[in-house]
């Protein structure tokens, strides 16, 4: 008991070291994200536009890009210029639709008219939509490919169309 | 200039500390002892070092000199003094240049408060203790430093984070809580000293107690305070969430709360010595581990600081801090020798000795809890939670056997028990407790209505009893009994001397009271105990809760209490603006209480914070909170979403901290030192301190 | 980082217009609809479930939890939904299994060894007397026989035995 009880304690604080030391490069704010892979879950909802019902289904065999954002959220809003400019680039290889939540359709509106209305947004008036596809803050945004399989997800806002161009990549071929 | 001078401070005080910590250490070991001169003198220019350079930088932040960095990141000229001067600690770099000056202020008073005393162990905790501190100024001086220069200062700086200017709580809350803290480094270092000594007398055994009692009542204040602040400006109605940074302050509490109780039996039977120099070890390495957890970025939390860069250092620290630890209990254990065995469980000793077992298990529980994701990210890259469920079905059953406990102790004897007295002692404080039921339960089923609408039976009232009730009901029952043991112990004594010595009432009960005072003391705190548990258990099992968005004029129902929408109203102070839904609340006998800007529910807008932070309502009562937050609010509609809450009980939780406070001076106040225990170096073996 | 929606929903309230969540089930389908909802962590805000915070996303994923309830889905449906999505992050209540039940167990194991060491020394007590030697060196009463030297010490101490 002498020898082993300093050994035994030692170990200890070793694994706890090594389990603080292993946190260092962790966001602890990170929300985990399982659906890569998956298929997207289907949605029904309207466009604000045309107030037409818009599925996801009927996109099957093109590639889609989901951003998920809110009128209310400053990032979403400084991200509005790259999408657009994406959209404008990728216009005839992809489908881009943003999915307006935890808002509503008045303001979204008016953003949309002040600020450029390129690509479908469609309204989810009870974030329906957002929970079924996990989302764990604003922006955020989706690549599905043509098979319609989660193709990984940016949960940051972009900054700049490169970093867009990259995950179009992933989805295109 | 500023700059200059306070950074100049910090790297003097870090000099005196490193001189102190080597002088001190070297020396100590070697025995030579008319060396301590120079170590009590480096501990007061640490001090004085420390404190100064707090002092500048309360200066630099009076001025608005941006060309300081820390003043650019949060200073403002928009917010209040008082706030200017709190932000002294609103982030990370200010927090640890405060944490120096408390440090220089509890060394400074520790090497005054013994300055003649205590040869024998001073240089060696003093250099354990500059040790810690060495650290600690190393820290400001280079991976948080404070003072470093901005090239070009610009004319206005963000102000400190806004959920910190939300509520007068946050002035005190903090220091409350570094004063805990910062204050372990002291029973740490008395406690290392005698381990490197070898020996741990009697005399040696004062300061331990009661420098350990001094941060153990800050850190209940702290805490309390938190619990507290949390309450009335997070706005979600809760006062205690688990959260990491809420558990690393939990832990030390726990752990010097083991300790505070080992040591009577220390004292009175001359055993548990390594085990209560391990508390006190631990305790402290459990507040490193807490600023770590805090200030890591590693940890996902309401009240952390944001990421930094002194984590990695942090943890090297706590490496060699608990290696040393180990070693030291290893290498050195073996001297510090019980001198007496345990009897038996049943009797004073041996539930002091369970006591300590829960009190340790629960601090595994907490830490164990608060670090597994962490584990099993690292063995596993798997991303889990250990949240309140978790921790609220581990902890229940513990804090109900430590309240059991509570009242147990104080009824058994020292040494072995007499069966049949015990039954007679037991008789009363045990009835009543189960009597204490019978209201609740008929209460309850008074309130009671059946979910599905039928009839109303008792059968049925049982069934449907939540694990909750049954839970506060349990708890209810035992507060009652460690009550009446309590005060039985507290005035049993006086009532002895009123019949025998035939003394008034008041002379019997404070000659008594200051013949124990420790104890009677230790009785004050835990009346205080008992009324922050009975406080949670009734506003977590009893609470009312209601929602409604609400058009001018509607009520919102929740439990006797209506609260009526007055409509909305706006502010301006100087660093906020805020909109406030006027609310009118009425009362069981319809006596109406109208809360109007300021004092409604309000969403308070910050100049440079994008997100509105929110303000409760909270209309405080003896027996109950009407708690009502803003969710939401629609300004052309005239519209508010309300969660509103009555917590029964709920203040008790914070309107215990002066019988936390009241209790802890009447145990620390001086015995009037009887000749040989306090002067003398050496005791004679066996000779009791204190008079328990 | 979308610290935005973070901090704001965290706090309770974003610029997020309102919105009503759904109109609660009958008691015993909601009182459910409330006791999962304890259990799932809210993926918005700062380790808080989603029947206790306040955040409109919060709202949102508990009436999916009701939705899911009036389909008269079982628990483990109703977790394996979220789990789906968020993986077993989601439980505020860690799973039994595998290397969890470290964090289960370990706090028993030691309540349970730290009782049987109690009782074993107030049994050993019984037969054993403290020695006087020992009480005196730990005294520090008698300072010819303390040594600085620690492995010394080890020796003298591991000699007594």
């Amino acid at each position: 008991m002498k020898r082993v009880g300093p050994i035994i304690a030692l170990a200890i604080i070793g694994l706890l070291i090594f389990v603080l030391f292993k946190a260092f490069g962790n966001d602890p704010h990170e929300v985990p994200f399982l659906l890569n892979g998956k298929p997207a879950p289907n949605f029904k909802i309207k466009r604000l536009d045309t107030d037409q019902e818009v599925t996801l289904e009927q996109f099957k065999g093109r590639p889609i890009v989901l951003n998920f954002w809110a009128t209310w959220c400053g990032p979403c809003k400084a991200e509005h210029p790259v999408l657009e400019y994406a959209w404008k680039k990728y216009e005839k290889d992809a489908v881009f639709l943003g999915i307006v939540f935890e808002d509503n359709e008045q303001n979204t509106k008016r953003f949309l008219a002040e600020n450029g209305w390129s690509f479908p947004q469609l309204f989810d008036p009870k974030s329906t939509v957002a929970v079924d596809y996990g989302v764990s803050g604003v922006p955020e945004t989706y690549f599905i490919t043509k098979e319609g399989i989660i193709q990984g997800k940016v949960a940051a806002p972009f900054s700049h169309p490169m970093q867009i161009d990259a995950r179009m990549k992933g989805i295109l071929q | 200039m500023n700059s200059t001078l306070g950074y100049g401070l910090v790297l003097l005080g870090l000099g005196f500390a490193a001189f102190a910590a080597v002088v001190g250490l070297v020396t100590g070991m070697t025995r030579r002892e008319n060396a301590l001169p120079w170590v009590q003198r480096a501990v007061y220019g640490f001090a004085a070092s420390m404190i100064l350079s707090n002092l500048v930088m309360v200066k630099a932040l009076l001025e608005h000199d941006f060309s300081v960095k820390y003043v650019s990141q949060v200073g403002s000229k928009a917010t209040p003094t008082i706030f200017t001067i709190v932000s002294l600690w609103s982030a990370l770099e200010g927090s640890i240049l405060f944490w120096g000056a408390i440090m220089g202020g509890y060394l400074l008073a520790f090497t005054l408060t013994y300055r003649k005393e205590h040869g024998r162990y001073m240089q060696l905790s003093l250099g354990v203790m500059a040790a810690v501190a060495t650290f600690f100024a190393f820290l400001i001086a280079g991976p948080a430093n404070p003072w470093g220069v901005v090239a070009n200062p610009l004319s206005d700086g963000p102000g400190p984070n806004p959920l910190l200017q939300n509520h007068v709580l946050m002035i005190i809350h903090p220091p409350m809580l570094y004063l805990g803290y910062v204050g372990m480094t002291v029973p740490f270092g008395i406690a290392a000293g005698a381990l490197l000594r070898g020996e741990l007398g009697d005399a040696w055994l004062v300061p331990l107690r009661k420098w350990t009692l001094v941060p153990w009542l800050f850190l209940s204040i702290g805490i309390i305070l938190g619990s507290w602040w949390a309450y009335a400006v997070l706005g979600w109605g809760g006062y205690w969430a688990w959260d990491p940074v809420e558990n690393a302050s939990f832990m030390p509490w726990l752990t010097a709360t083991a300790f505070v109780h080992s040591t009577m039996v220390l004292e009175r039977k001359k055993s548990l010595k390594l085990w209560t120099i391990a508390l006190a070890l631990g305790s402290f390495v459990l507040t490193i581990i807490g600023t770590f957890m805090t200030r890591s970025g590693v940890f996902n939390s309401v009240h952390s600081f944001t990421q930094s860069d002194i984590g990695p250092t942090f943890l090297a620290f706590i490496a060699v801090i608990l290696v040393f630890c180990v070693l030291l209990l290893t290498v050195r254990g073996h001297l510090l020798v019980a001198e007496s065995n345990l009897e038996t469980v049943v009797s004073r000793e041996g539930s002091i000795l369970v006591n300590n077992l829960v009190f340790v298990a629960l601090t595994f529980t907490v830490l164990l809890g608060t670090l597994f994701p962490l584990v099993t990210e690292a063995l596993q890259d798997k991303k889990i939670s250990v949240g309140e469920p978790y921790f609220n079905t581990m902890a229940l059953p513990l804090g109900l056997l430590m309240l059991f406990l509570m009242g147990v102790g104080p009824m058994l004897p020292w040494g072995k028990a007499d069966p049949k007295v015990l039954r007679q002692q037991f008789f009363i404080p045990g009835g009543l407790g189960i009597l204490t039921l019978l209201p609740v339960v008929v209460w309850r089923y008074a309130a009671w209505e059946p979910l599905s609408g039928g009839e109303k039976t008792f059968g049925g009232f049982v069934s449907a009893m939540r694990s909750g009730d049954v839970m506060a009901g349990i708890t209810f029952g035992l507060g009652t009994f460690v009550t009446v043991v309590t005060l039985r112990e507290m005035f049993l004594p006086a009532q002895q001397r009123m019949s025998e010595a035939k003394e008034s009432f008041f002379t019997a009960f404070v000659s008594s009271a200051s013949r124990a005072r420790r104890r009677f003391g230790g009785y004050v705190v835990h009346l205080g105990i008992v009324a922050i548990i009975l406080a949670v258990a009734a506003s977590s099992a009893y609470k009312i809760a209601a929602e409604r968005t609400l058009k001018v004029g509607e009520t919102l129902k929740v439990g006797e209490y209506g609260v009526r929408f007055d409509g909305l109203t706006n502010g301006k102070e100087p660093h906020r603006e805020w909109v406030a839904a006027n609310i009118t609340v009425t009362g069981p006998g319809g006596e109406e209480k109208r809360h109007i800007g300021a004092d409604a529910p309000r969403m308070n807008y910050y100049e440079r914070s994008n997100d509105p932070i929110g303000s409760p309502m909270v209309q405080e009562m003896v027996w109950r909170d009407v708690y009502v937050s803003l969710r939401t609010y629609d300004g052309k509609a005239q519209t508010a979403t309300f969660n509103a809450w009555v917590f029964p009980l709920v203040g008790w939780i914070w309107y215990a901290i002066p019988l936390l406070v009241l209790g802890t001076l009447i145990s620390l106040w001086p015995q009037r030192k009887t000749v040989a225990t306090l002067k003398s170096e050496a005791p004679a073996p066996n000779a009791a301190t204190g008079t328990t | 980082m979308t610290l935005a929606l973070l901090v704001s929903l965290m706090l309770g309230q974003g610029y997020a217009p309102q919105r009503q969540g759904l109109d609660p089930l009958e008691a015993e389908k909601e009182a459910r609809v409330m006791r999962l909802g304890k259990q799932l962590r809210c993926a918005v805000c700062q380790g808080v479930s989603i029947a206790d915070s306040p955040a409109s996303m919060a709202r949102a994923q508990l009436d999916k939890v009701r939705e899911l309830v009036s389909e008269n889905k079982s628990d483990e449906e109703i977790y394996a939904y979220f789990i789906e999505r968020y993986g077993e992050w989601v439980l505020l209540q860690p799973t039994t299994g595998g290397l969890n039940s470290v964090l289960w167990l370990g706090p028993l194991a030691l309540l349970g060894i730290g009782l049987i060491v109690i009782v074993m020394q107030s049994k050993k007590s019984a037969v054993m007397l403290p020695m006087p030697q020992t009480a005196a060196a730990a005294e520090g009463a008698s300072p010819a026989p303390t040594s600085d030297d620690a492995l010394l010490a080890q020796v003298r101490a591991d000699q007594e035995k």
